[in-house]
């Protein structure tokens, strides 16, 4: 290591501890330390409402292994991942953690993750359990496991059912919009009509104020781009045969540049130009699910993980339809899914492999299922967790729909994920914004390829 | 020297030492999980054609200009407001409040009550007749409501600073003014405002290096958007360095603004000291 | 010439009633905003956004403190459309406490350690290394964040409340700044007589100086304090578990829990303020001497 400073005697002391500092940075993925089966498991996740069915799994676990016992620590999605980067720099990361699929790669280039082929194998566990695909999405670049799958996701479209019927939308209309890129389809024409003006006038009607809208036909949460436009328009997208890279997992080249893309973007946006949509402008800060809860927007897309959320809304009765039919003649949905995965630097390597096992089992994912708040990874969870999502009076079929029918797609998996959002998240927004062309997409796409070409 | 040692631990353990540290790390390709590697000038060269870091160096600027100007002219405002008119301390007390919240709390703060669609604030515009504003959500408006997030919680604080300098000023000089029958607007620009140069130049140093580091407020309001209007070179480090993972780069950009500081601070450091005679 | 002095008043009244307008104005904006935060911690998360108008709370409920302070159960406060974590309320509150104590404790002493050799003592090169700690005041604390927590975590006090205070214990510049020109100002009388009764300067610094300087003291101590309970960024990074989570960084549970979920306003609105209240108090106690001492570095 280069070190000019430590020749100055002065700073010394000091200065070869901070620079040791450095040079140790990268123990943690060599060694594992001691590999006890007992003892504490630090278990992380962000999602506050998968909280307490997941209490329920560690609790249920100690009873089994009374030996070893799991301390869970809930910390919000926006901290998270700079915490878990932080605490594996520090040696202080917890031993076993809920991943994503836009942060495992980076994980797994800097060697944080240990691989769990040996410990599938030794307890014989069936990977084909799991809903189709699920696993697969585990498996690094190098060919070996990190995670276990806990559940997966699928958007659809929430609308507020009073304000269809005022439209006079039936729900069998909602639940069979179709949508093409050029005017829209039945999709826009809902959310036109859907659209009241502050004089009472609908977006679809003559003399409709666009600068007046008391409710927007679709609400928006933002533009997307640093998540593929996973909730917004991803689905949309992929009815043009588009795909974000040029293949999926472990793209190495975007396509942001594709007409199709671009088509269905600059669609998109004009929603905002139309007075259909909020201008990006006026969401920043405010939360679409909120303003939807208000009774400011008819219709909200987003994933399944949110179900919870709109039902908490007073006074407004809630719908869920599947996504819109394209061009390919398919209602489309992204398809993503969390895992448990061991981080490297772990001093309780069998005890953690012994409660990741327990997460991706029927015992902890039934439990999942039977609180209704996400879908299980394992099939036969799933459907526990649609039944107990019915006791509630809600109707999950838009959502579990794509699986069975085999209409997803993939959320892509690439390498520095983090750097390719710094640079789409600006410049989707800024034509979502009406401040730059879908063109524009073409030159941040440049800059993404560049990333890949190093 | 007994008395300066815990001192000069604190100053080279933590100041000084970092100081070089994080110099040697903005030659290097760092990603904090790795080993630092040197590469020379790469990180300085991509820096200079990095579009990015031009808009942040502009929208940093853009904002420390509004911050100074709002904040110091309300501060003096004020200032002159407790000198001579509202001269209790309750109101001292009052308008010093908001100072003693957090940076990050009064950025929540406001970013609920400044709230497009459902804030307070944009209820009131409303009831007054004027279209609802984008605070934090247009392009236009983003760096202002930064600043004046900043100026709401430091314009009590600041204007006790310049209320201080106020009170230092003998009374006999505005006695013999008004013997002489200047007019209140001919005592400010003749004595009052030449006596309280030093104060507003010590006042102008700590904001503007303030200013420079804005980062609390943007990084739990709109985190460098909308587009890129509230990308201040702190939150441009802090999202190369930590999101990117990419620490030798962040650490380059940190190198710039440490050097415009020391630019800043040194004009303004002569600025200060050709008035220091001014009092005496 | 009596008719001239009355247009004179009047034109002065006016003034007046002007004045007191822009003072009134600038409180209401200073106050205003604490009692919004009231309001919407006393309103239901689910009713605020119907209900923006109000100015009075959105159905009121006590719920979004009792998820503050932990008494509700997970289920409720999710219900509730807050955060189901617990939050560790008075384990925060004891971190914060003991990292704003001891960091002022030990910042205002050996700074004023230091301020005094800068001050009162001679010796080489004094003035040189003065203006290296003034320097460092301009050294942004992002630079340094990174190299101190690998320092940290390299002595092996990550997620402790030592590695949290480390970097402010020994000193911070504006303290020796402020004790220093505080030093220079007082006389040197006492201190002569002390010197001539041949004491040596650790006598003169605590039984003389220090006794002398107790008013500036508590108000280095009050400042130092109030900005330490505000801290943030340092926190964040080296104290994550609950051992060493200060209340400013555990409030952050408050926020969005997944991506696209919305913030529990009155459950923030309600931590805000409770995260105050100790600087409230504070404040409320010694606000004269507060708002008197701002300023007093500043004059010279």
């Amino acid at each position: 290591m280069k070190n000019p400073f430590t020749s100055k005697k002065t700073v010394g002391a000091v200065a070869i501890a901070v620079f040791a500092a450095a040079s140790l940075s990268a123990c943690g993925g060599a060694s594992a330390g001691g590999n006890s089966a007992s003892g504490d498991v630090s278990y992380w996740l962000w999602d506050a409402n998968q909280l307490p069915a997941y209490q329920q799994c560690a609790d249920d676990f100690h009873k089994a292994n009374p030996d070893i016992t799991v301390k869970i620590t809930q910390t919000g999605w926006d901290d998270y991942w700079g915490k878990l980067t932080n605490g594996m720099a520090a040696g202080t990361a917890p031993d076993v953690f809920t991943d994503h699929l836009s942060k495992f790669p980076d994980f797994v280039k800097t060697k944080q993750l240990v691989p769990l082929d040996d410990a599938v194998k030794a307890a014989n566990i069936n990977l084909n359990q799991y809903n189709a695909g699920l696993a697969d999405l585990w498996v690094g670049q190098d060919g070996k496991r990190y995670g276990l799958p806990k559940d997966w996701d699928t958007i659809s479209l929430f609308y507020n059912k009073k304000m269809a019927a005022a439209a006079g939308l039936s729900p069998a209309q909602m639940a069979s919009l179709t949508w093409n890129p050029q005017d829209g389809g039945t999709y826009e024409k809902a959310i036109a009509h859907l659209t009241v003006d502050k004089n009472g006038k609908r977006g679809d009607e003559p003399g409709f104020d666009k600068n007046n809208v008391a409710v927007y036909g679709l609400g928006l949460p933002g533009s997307d781009g640093e998540n593929a436009g996973q909730t917004q328009w991803s689905f949309l997208s992929a009815t043009t045969g588009w795909t974000t890279t040029d293949k999926n997992p472990w793209g190495t080249h975007f396509n942001y540049d594709d007409k199709r893309l671009q088509d269905t973007i600059a669609w998109w946006a004009s929603l905002a130009q139309k007075g259909y949509m909020p201008k990006l402008e006026t969401t920043v800060g405010a939360s679409a699910p909120d303003a939807f809860g208000a009774g400011k927007a008819a219709i909200n897309s987003n994933g399944d993980w949110m179900i919870g959320q709109y039902k908490t809304y007073k006074g407004v009765d809630l719908g869920i339809a599947p996504t819109p039919v394209g061009p390919n003649g398919k209602s489309m949905s992204m398809f993503n899914g969390l895992a448990d995965s061991i981080w490297a630097g772990t001093k309780k390597k069998d005890a953690s492999i012994k409660w990741v096992e327990y997460l991706a089992s029927t015992k902890c994912q039934d439990v999942v299922a039977s609180k209704a708040v996400v879908f299980p990874a394992i099939k036969t969870s799933s459907d526990k967790a649609a039944a107990a999502f019915k006791a509630k009076g809600i109707d999950v079929t838009p959502f579990t729909q794509h699986v069975k029918d085999d209409t997803t797609f993939l959320l892509p998996i690439t390498d520095n994920a983090a750097k390719v959002a710094g640079i789409m998240k600006p410049a989707m927004d800024a034509v979502v914004a009406g401040k730059a062309p879908a063109s524009s997409l073409t030159a941040a796409n440049g800059q993404v390829n560049a990333l890949f070409a190093k | 020297m007994v008395f300066i040692a815990p001192a000069l631990i604190g100053l080279v353990a933590f100041y000084i030492v970092p100081t070089f540290r994080g110099l040697y790390l903005s030659f290097t390709d760092y990603s904090i999980l790795g080993d630092p590697e040197w590469v020379g000038m790469k990180n300085y060269q991509a820096i200079a054609k990095d579009p990015m870091f031009w808009n942040s160096l502009w929208v940093t600027v853009e904002y420390v200009v509004i911050n100074i100007v709002l904040q110091t002219s309300i501060a003096l405002g004020l200032a002159l407001l407790m000198h001579n008119v509202a001269k209790s301390i309750l109101v001292r007390g009052a308008l010093l409040l908001p100072y003693l919240m957090a940076n990050v709390i009064a950025a929540l703060l406001w970013f609920w009550m400044l709230d497009y669609q459902i804030g307070i604030v944009n209820q009131v515009i409303e009831w007054l007749g004027l279209p609802r504003v984008a605070f934090f959500g247009s392009q236009i408006w983003a760096i202002p409501t930064q600043a004046l997030i900043n100026t709401w919680r430091n314009m009590g604080y600041t204007a006790l600073l310049i209320f201080a300098g106020l009170q230092a000023i003998p009374g006999s000089l505005y006695e013999a003014a008004s013997l002489d029958g200047s007019s209140p607007g001919q005592t400010f620009r003749k004595i009052t405002l030449p006596l309280l140069r030093p104060v507003l130049a010590l006042v102008l140093v700590m904001t503007v290096t303030g200013s420079f580091q804005v980062f609390d407020t943007v990084a739990v309001t709109t985190q460098g958007g909308p587009i890129n209007a509230t990308r201040v070179l702190q939150y441009l480090i802090f999202q190369r360095a930590f999101n990117e993972q990419d620490f030798g780069y962040g650490s380059a950009i940190a190198v710039i603004l440490f050097l415009i500081l020391m630019v800043v601070a040194v004009i303004q450091m002569k600025f200060l000291r050709g008035n220091e005679s001014d009092l005496d | 010439m009596t008719e001239f002095a009355s247009q004179r008043r009047r034109r002065f009244r006016w003034r007046l009633v002007l004045a007191w307008t822009a003072v009134g104005l600038a409180i209401a904006i200073s106050i205003l905003p604490f009692y919004w935060v009231l309001r919407t911690a006393l309103s239901t998360n689910g009713s605020l956004a119907a209900n923006s108008a109000n100015l009075l709370p959105a159905d009121f409920s006590l719920g979004a403190f009792k998820r503050v302070f932990g008494l509700q159960t997970t289920a409720e406060a999710i219900a509730a459309g807050g955060s189901g974590a617990s939050i560790n309320f008075w384990g925060y509150l004891l971190n914060s406490m003991l990292f704003a104590t001891l960091t002022t404790a030990g910042a205002v002493f050996f700074s004023s350690m230091a301020a005094y050799a800068f001050s009162r003592l001679r010796w080489k090169g004094r003035d040189k290394v003065f203006a290296l700690f003034l320097g460092t005041i301009l050294v942004p604390p992002i630079f340094t964040a990174l190299p101190n927590f690998l320092l940290v975590r390299n002595l092996g006090l990550l997620n402790t409340m030592a590695g949290l205070v480390l970097p402010y214990i020994f000193m911070t510049p504006f303290a020796i700044f402020f004790m220093r020109q505080f030093f220079l100002n007082m006389s040197r009388e006492v201190e002569e007589a002390a010197m001539l009764d041949g004491a040596r300067h650790w006598r003169i610094f605590f039984q003389v100086v220090l006794p002398n300087a107790a008013a500036p003291l508590a108000t280095l101590a009050l400042l130092t304090f109030m900005g330490q309970w505000n801290e943030y960024f340092w926190p964040l990074l080296v104290g994550s578990d609950d051992s060493s989570r200060v209340l400013t960084v555990g409030l952050s549970v408050f926020k969005s829990q997944s991506p696209q979920g919305a913030p529990d306003w009155s459950g923030l609105m309600a931590a805000t303020l409770v995260s105050a209240l100790p600087v409230l108090i504070l404040f409320a106690a010694f606000g004269k001497r507060i708002v008197n001492s701002i300023g007093f570095n500043g004059t010279k």
